[in-house]
């Protein structure tokens, strides 16, 4: 029972589907609050499958490993989206700062 | 459906094996009893095991439809019906008018081998809940 | 994002969680009169469980029946076990790796 380890790990590009370049992709206007707004859906989902996750663990059908797996993609997905905040609110300062 | 239920189907195991030993025991300690409170020798006790629900408590607690089958039951404690084994022993106490003792049908080398059986699949059952609680520490390790 | 860095490998698990109840069945029922022997054909269902599916159990061809009818063999049960129990522990490893990559990943951005 051989399986090709490289079959398990597929290289794919981290976040592809967060962020500003996801929206220009999508064909969306890239604006500041659409792009907030695909931030916070890139966040939203994964905490989402966490709670229910959680939730069939607490009523006693969930396995526990799908659990443990559905809440570290929730934390992974609220840290990037905390940091593409960061990072687009100070960019947005820095623009308000510039003498003009 | 989930990996804690594998708990309580060893468990279930363990406990049908533990069975199945207890009566092996009293059958070894009784080979040789002809004297017993309901009249006549002692008679051999045997398990039948049958595959069962082994719902995890936690589960029922939680009411959940636990999806508890694959374990493992004693479903009844078999009695011999055989005519007990005659043997010529005159003066015995119990002996009957035409001097013959009624013995208990047990070979101790046969309940030996079956105890060793059931003691095989006790710590079988042992092992695999081992290896389930393994996987399920390691589950909760990718939390960390 | 995320299902695509670890999907296949939560599918794996999956599938060793779903063959352990098996495992821990036979081995309860190791005695248990017409009882025969299940397993998962992890290829297949293994295959099927990337796409989303369900795995399905079925009894296993081959195995020495005894006078009551029962089929299992503790040895094979044995076997499975260590390997179940291994490879669980490989693939968790694996993805705990991932997991910090990708932690590691997101924190270093923000010096950047």
């Amino acid at each position: 029972m051989s399986i090709a380890i490289s079959s398990l790990l597929p290289i794919t590009p981290i976040a592809p589907s967060l962020g500003p370049g996801a929206a220009a992709a999508a064909g969306k206007s890239t604006n500041f609050a659409s792009v907030m707004d695909g931030v916070i859906q890139g966040v939203e989902q994964p905490r989402q499958e966490a709670n229910q996750a959680v939730q069939s663990l607490l009523n006693g059908d969930g396995e526990l490993h799908t659990v443990a797996l559905a809440t570290q993609r929730a934390d992974l997905a609220f840290d990037l989206g905390l940091q593409i905040r960061n990072k687009i609110v100070s960019a947005y300062t820095e623009v308000m700062r510039m003498q003009l | 459906m989930s990996l804690f239920s594998a708990l309580s189907v060893s468990a279930s195991g363990m406990a049908a094996q533990r069975t199945r030993a207890e009566l092996i025991t009293e059958n070894l300690a009784n080979a040789e009893t002809t004297r017993t409170p309901e009249g006549g020798p002692y008679r051999r006790k045997d398990v039948v095991f049958q595959t069962g629900s082994a719902g995890s408590p936690f589960a029922e607690a939680m009411n959940s439809a636990m999806d508890g089958t694959g374990g493992v039951a004693v479903s009844e404690i078999l009695v011999d019906q055989r005519d007990p084994e005659q043997r010529y022993m005159p003066g015995h106490p119990d002996a009957g008018a035409n001097g013959y003792v009624a013995y208990p049908r047990i070979n101790p080398a046969e309940e030996m081998v079956d105890l060793m059986s059931a003691s095989n699949g006790y710590q079988a059952n042992v092992a695999s809940m081992s290896a389930v609680k393994d996987m399920l520490q390691r589950s909760i390790d990718l939390l960390r | 994002m995320l299902n695509a860095l670890s999907g296949n490998l939560e599918s794996y698990l999956d599938l060793l969680s779903v063959r352990q109840k098996l495992i821990s069945s036979n081995v309860a029922n190791a005695d248990t009169p017409g009882y025969k022997t299940q397993d998962v054909d992890f290829q297949t269902e293994f295959q099927s469980m990337m796409q989303g599916g369900q795995a399905h159990a079925t009894e296993v061809a081959g195995l020495k029946v005894n006078n009551d009818g029962n089929n299992v063999s503790l040895d094979r049960e044995a076997r499975l076990l260590s390997e179940n129990a291994l490879r669980f522990s490989a693939v968790s490893q694996l993805l705990r790796g991932q997991i910090r990559n990708m932690k590691s990943a997101i924190d270093e951005g923000k010096n950047g």
